[in-house]
């Protein structure tokens, strides 16, 4: 018997996974063939695999043949046991084994590398891949549904297809083989064992197409299940605050019956496989027992040919039954590397036009003519946007959230790439600008401050990576954010984790300015934060973002009202259009939307003062 | 946390009964499995021996019976266990369910929304399986095990003994393999942990990323940790492919040597060869039962860490409930006074409150403002009680809040949070949290007053459009008027709106307070705003600082008496002060 065809996690599976249906790829020979050009790397080591599963499969086929033999050898009974051909035939199938066990060790020795390395390369250019897409790409994807494609998807391409397809040769190579050896053996008894072959057949297909609407119907069912929990668990301090606990608990026991209904069935119809297949191969044996026995009484057959004959219809009839499953979980594995080769087949972000220049001594000028921008098909977010301003000016953006002050923002740095008109700094298209170069040219401190895990002064670093210490501390103090960070107890050196969640955001806020100072850009972006922050570093942050605007183009997304009015020129975005544009007085006096904003939020000021 | 275990007897007492009749089932499938090789050592043994072609078919015909009886017992068992497994799984759901739904607000803090979902989801899905697989093949492995060994006692004495030889090498070997192979893949999934880290990290910062241009760095970055991965795998299941091969080996070895000493057995005459044939039948069965084992023994891990993480929340102690003779809380003004309030959440942490008092009459407005964590949202989380103060009382119209009905409490407060929710399901009945019973022109009144009701009518299916999952296809300034239209169905005595208009631009945000006023003309209104124009108008506004109460009074006697109110003034409004005075 060989262990190997036993190692199918048969029904047992844990989590979701195990009531899931069947995924249908959609393209497979496309798909293979991507495959395939990660795969080629290993040919070596898959070619030799091949030839292993073969061997392994050959000696695979010998074990009964040897133990049919040996039982001959018994057969005849007390004094007629010839001990020579027993010691034989047994050092042989010893021989086998041991064969057959360093074969199978040695086929998963590969197959563990070749999967290990694949899925490593795999994981390699996805991520190679995810430094060409534009910005666009992640606003419109979600950080889960990416992850999932990074981590599951790659991880079931490395265990289903490398595993599944060692298990389909085999599985190949034992039931031709099986089949071949027992025809030879006998071929009234191969067509005896084999009647069981069309019953596995009739209940595979007649179960398989009950559980697959019940399984669709389960997984919506949990799929609604577990969406109200989400919600409501998720959302618990309103269910209390609304007292609405009895009827979010109703709700769930609604569903929650709803999907047992479902479950049970499901359970019960899937449930049938294993048993029924059991009985099956029992039945198949009970058919070789009287068949074989009546041969053998007939002395048509020997004893030794009944036992090889139990081994090969299990070897004929098991991978048979398996065929379908194996060829399931491959399909589930090139499903999950479709995902994955969608992901690498993405459109890039524009690459540099040809002669492309270096965006070098940037003075700082900006023009917009006639710029649109949408992301979904007449549903402009920017229309029809023109403006200029000189070098040094300072920006400042107004107007209601989703009003588009973001999107320009994103144009301008190239974040997002323009359909309509053209940007152009110091005059020149930002489309004939090296990319790199461009980028560098800008510095950001937006609202949600991003910082990495690693070192305060790494992060800093992360500016200009060749800066010096000095260069770093002087960059802090400019930010005023030396003092806080020389309070702490690791200063420069403190570790930040995931997310720098140990800081406060005035605090990430700082440190982020510094990072920008550090980078020395020619034009600023600002996105001024919403929520404030505790008052003496708000005002610190004030003093470290006019300190970083003295002589550099700058674009604010404003929202308080002394930097507005300090600004050189206020820009009033309304539903994707610039209404308005001047300085604040010129603004107040033409009585307009700045007008009624300004009024509307200020107005009580001069009752009070 | 307490992990205990104990909440499982009541479900096992609830399903004892059907749960043994599947065990019972089970064991006779096995049985059937394990009877089959005997009959077949006997028909070689006495049928072809003797050339007794009636003794060949009786004792086929009681094969084909034993098969019979298999599948039947088989086919009982799987509707009694999927039953069981199904209804014990949605029971088990249920209750934790209801207990979640139970649970105090610093019980949930402290578990996190995520674990609590993935509690009820994974965990308990991890326990239905495993009971469900314990009626299915868990039991049947070992019974099969067991029974090999004991059939061939029955056969053959002697032979019984290399059967039961195998089973300590091959149990050494499974220990062997759990006692590497675990650490090997804790070092996996750590180093898994890391590439998952750095991913999340990157797609988090991606904007950094770009602005800075730190490509080749976080390449390299990247490139670590994957290349670590690849590493640790590679040497991890290289080990493990080594174990299968010795098992089998072993199994295989047994085998070998059951020929070699059934031939001198049968040679000399104390052993029949059909014997041989069930020996080696068994063998198998036992190398089944072994690779089985293994399986059931991580299974069971697995269920067991989530038994307890799913006891930890049966275990804990609900600490907000109603007192047993609740005061009468009817037709209440809204008068709220806190009297010397602290809070903490935890025994031995900081105060996140500290010595608050003050006292707002029915009807009037109270803004509050300061920095971040400076305990506004914390403070007004406790008037409906989702946190008891650690010290103090806070008392509704002169009464103790925590003498009174916590449901009826909670009737007369309105909260608009600071994260708007709203649940999947229509824009009214959205709305109509606040009040079930409300009429149409209700709803439509409280959605003009938020300034929601233009944009409802603006969709298709207007008041019905349905909202997706957390109201996803909304823009955050729409969801938040819901969030107030909602509250004010509920025409509460005590309307807290946190930051509720953060989304909201200015111009709208000015319409609706003015709505608001009209409309709440009883209503007493607490206020936490972010935008210093937001509270100027209220007619008292507190001033909070480090927990502390550092200003009260209305607007123009906190410009003249607190600091902290100044500072916040003009670091939102700069020189206005002066620009429009002048």
């Amino acid at each position: 018997m060989d262990p190997r065809r036993k190692r199918t996690p048969a029904g047992i599976s844990g989590g979701r996974r195990a009531i899931m249906p069947v995924e249908k790829a959609k393209d497979i020979r496309y798909t293979l063939n991507r495959l395939w050009d990660f795969f080629k790397k290993e040919k070596i080591g898959l070619f030799t695999t091949f030839l292993l599963v073969l061997v392994s499969g050959v000696l695979g086929l010998l074990v009964p043949f040897f133990i049919g033999k040996a039982i001959d050898v018994i057969f005849p009974g007390p004094n007629l046991v010839e001990f020579g051909r027993l010691k034989l035939v047994l050092t042989l199938l010893l021989f086998v084994y041991i064969l057959d066990g360093v074969i199978t060790f040695l086929q998963e020795y590969i197959v563990a590398g070749i999967a290990q390395k694949v899925v490593h390369d795999i994981r390699k250019s996805l991520f190679s891949k995810l430094q060409s897409l534009p910005i666009v790409f992640f606003d419109t994807h979600t950080h889960g549904e990416l992850m999932s494609r990074l981590t599951n998807d790659v991880d079931n391409i490395s265990n289903t297809i490398s595993q599944s397809t060692v298990q389909f040769m085999a599985s190949v190579v034992n039931i031709i083989g099986s089949l071949i050896m027992m025809i030879r053996l006998s071929g009234l008894m191969t067509i005896a064992s084999l009647i069981t072959v069309p019953m596995v057949y009739f209940l595979t297909k007649t179960i398989a197409k009950k559980t697959k609407i019940l399984f669709k119907e389960q997984q919506e069912a949990l799929g609604l299940l577990n969406g109200h929990i989400e919600e409501t668990i998720g959302g618990i301090h309103v269910v209390k605050a609304f007292n609405k606990e009895d009827k979010v608990v109703d709700e769930f026991i609604r569903q929650n019956h709803i999907l047992k209904e479902i479950g049970v069935k499901a359970q019960i119809w899937s449930g049938f496989i294993m048993p029924l297949m059991n009985a099956i191969n029992n039945f198949g044996f009970a058919i070789i027992a009287i068949f074989g026995g009546t041969l053998a009484v007939k002395d048509k057959i020997s004893v030794g040919i009944i036992t090889s004959f139990i081994f090969y219809s299990k070897q004929f009839t098991k991978p048979l039954n398996e065929l379908a499953s194996t060829f399931n979980t491959l399909q589930s594995g090139i499903a999950g590397a479709e995902r994955v080769f969608e992901l690498l087949d993405e459109e890039e972000e524009r690459k540099d036009a040809e002669g492309a220049i270096p965006a070098i001594d940037i003075k700082g000028e900006v023009e917009f003519k006639s710029v649109s921008f949408q992301y979904e098909p007449d549903e402009p977010v920017l229309n029809n946007i023109s403006f200029k301003v000189e070098p040094g000016t300072n920006v400042a953006l107004v107007g209601a959230t989703g009003a588009g002050k973001t999107t320009i923002v994103n144009l301008l740095t190239g974040f997002y790439e323009i359909e309509k008109g053209e940007i152009l700094i110091d005059g020149i298209n930002i489309k004939d600008y090296q990319k790199d170069s461009l980028r560098k040219i800008f510095g950001m401190v937006l609202q949600d401050t991003y910082l990495f895990s690693g070192t305060i002064e790494e992060n800093i670093r992360y500016g200009r990576l060749d800066a010096t210490y000095e260069e770093i501390e002087e960059a802090a103090k400019m930010s005023k954010a030396h003092d806080f960070i020389s309070r702490l107890p690791m200063g420069y050196d403190t570790l930040l984790s995931e997310g720098g969640i140990n800081l406060s955001q005035g605090q990430r806020q700082l440190i982020a300015i510094s990072r920008a100072i550090l980078a020395n850009p020619s034009i600023l972006i600002l996105d001024e934060a919403t929520s404030s922050v505790d008052t003496r570093t708000e005002l610190k942050i004030q003093e470290a973002m006019a300190e970083l605007m003295k002589g550099r183009t700058t674009f604010i997304i404003a929202h308080r009202l002394s930097t507005i009015r300090e600004a050189d020129i206020i820009m009033v975005i309304d539903n994707g259009q610039i209404v308005e544009k001047g300085n604040h007085s010129e603004l107040i006096d033409k009585k307009g939307k700045y007008y009624n904003l300004y009024m509307s939020q200020f107005m009580n000021i001069g009752e009070v003062v | 946390m307490n992990g205990n275990t104990n909440y499982l007897k009541k479900y096992i007492k609830r399903y004892k009964k059907e749960f043994f009749i599947a065990l019972t089932f089970l064991i006779l499938e096995a049985m059937g499995d394990l009877i089959q090789p005997t009959i077949m050592s006997k028909i070689i043994d006495n049928g072809v021996k003797n050339k007794d072609m009636d003794y060949v078919f009786k004792l086929g015909k009681l094969m084909f019976l034993v098969t019979g009886l298999g599948a039947i017992s088989a086919v009982i068992r799987n509707i009694v266990s999927s039953k069981v497994s199904q209804n014990f799984g949605a029971d088990l759901r249920e209750d934790l369910y209801i207990k979640i739904q139970s649970l105090s607000f610093e019980n949930i803090d402290r578990f996190q929304d995520a674990t609590l979902i993935t509690r009820l989801t994974n965990d308990v899905n991890q326990i239905q399986n495993f009971a469900h697989g314990m009626m299915r093949v868990f039991v049947k492995a070992p019974v099969l095990g067991i029974g090999a060994i004991v059939m061939t006692f029955l056969l053959d004495i002697k032979m019984g003994f290399i059967l039961l030889g195998i089973v300590p090498v091959v149990g050494i070997a499974i220990l062997i393999n759990l006692r590497i192979s675990y650490p090997i893949f804790t070092r996996i999934q750590r180093a898994l942990d890391k590439v998952n880290g750095v991913m999340r990290e990157y797609l988090a910062g991606i904007r950094v990323v770009k602005a800075f241009n730190r490509f080749d760095y976080e390449e390299s970055r990247f490139e670590g940790v994957n290349d670590n991965l690849r590493d640790v795998s590679l040497k991890g299941m290289r080990i493990v492919a080594l174990f299968n091969p010795i098992v089998a080996l072993i199994v295989n070895m047994g085998i070998v040597l059951i020929l070699w000493v059934g031939g001198l057995r049968v040679n000399s005459g104390s052993l029949e060869v059909g014997k041989i044939m069930a020996f080696i039948n068994y063998m198998t069965r036992l190398l089944f039962s072994f690779v089985m084992s293994t399986r059931i023994l991580n299974m069971y891990i697995r269920a067991k860490a989530s038994a307890e993480r799913i006891g930890e929340v049966f275990n804990t102690e609900n600490i907000i409930y109603t007192k047993e003779r609740p005061l009468p809380f009817k037709d209440i003004r809204g008068k709220l006074e806190f009297n010397h309030v602290y809070f903490k959440y935890h025994d031995n942490s900081k105060y996140v409150l500290e010595d608050i008092s003050f006292s707002v009459e029915s009807g009037e407005t109270l803004a509050i403002i300061g920095s971040t964590g400076s305990g506004k949202s914390t403070l007004i989380n406790l008037i409906p009680r989702f946190y008891d103060p650690t010290k103090g009382i806070i008392k509704i119209d002169g009464i103790d809040i925590k003498d009174v009905d916590l449901h009826e409490l909670r009737e007369n407060i309105a909260i608009v949070p600071q994260k708007t929710l709203l649940f999947t399901g229509s824009i009214k009945e959205n709305i109509k949290w606040g009040d079930e019973n409300a009429t149409q022109d209700e709803v439509e009144k409280v959605a003009k007053i938020s300034k929601a009701h233009d944009f409802i009518l603006s969709f298709n299916e207007g008041y019905d459009s349905y909202l997706g999952q957390g109201g996803v296809n909304l823009s955050g300034g729409q969801k938040q008027r819901i969030a107030i239209a909602r509250a004010l169905l509920k025409k509460p005595k005590i309307l807290i709106l946190d930051d509720s208009t953060s989304a909201v631009d200015m111009i709208t945000e000015k319409e609706i307070r003015k709505g608001l006023k009209d409309y709440l003309k009883d209503t007493t209104t607490i206020l936490i705003a972010q935008r210093i124009t937001s509270v100027m108008d209220a007619d008292k506004i507190l001033v909070m600082d480090g927990g502390r109460i550092v200003g009260i009074g209305n607007h123009s006697e906190l410009i003249d008496n607190s600091q902290v109110y100044r500072d916040i003034y003009r670091s939102q409004m700069g020189r206005g002060l002066e620009y429009i005075g002048s």
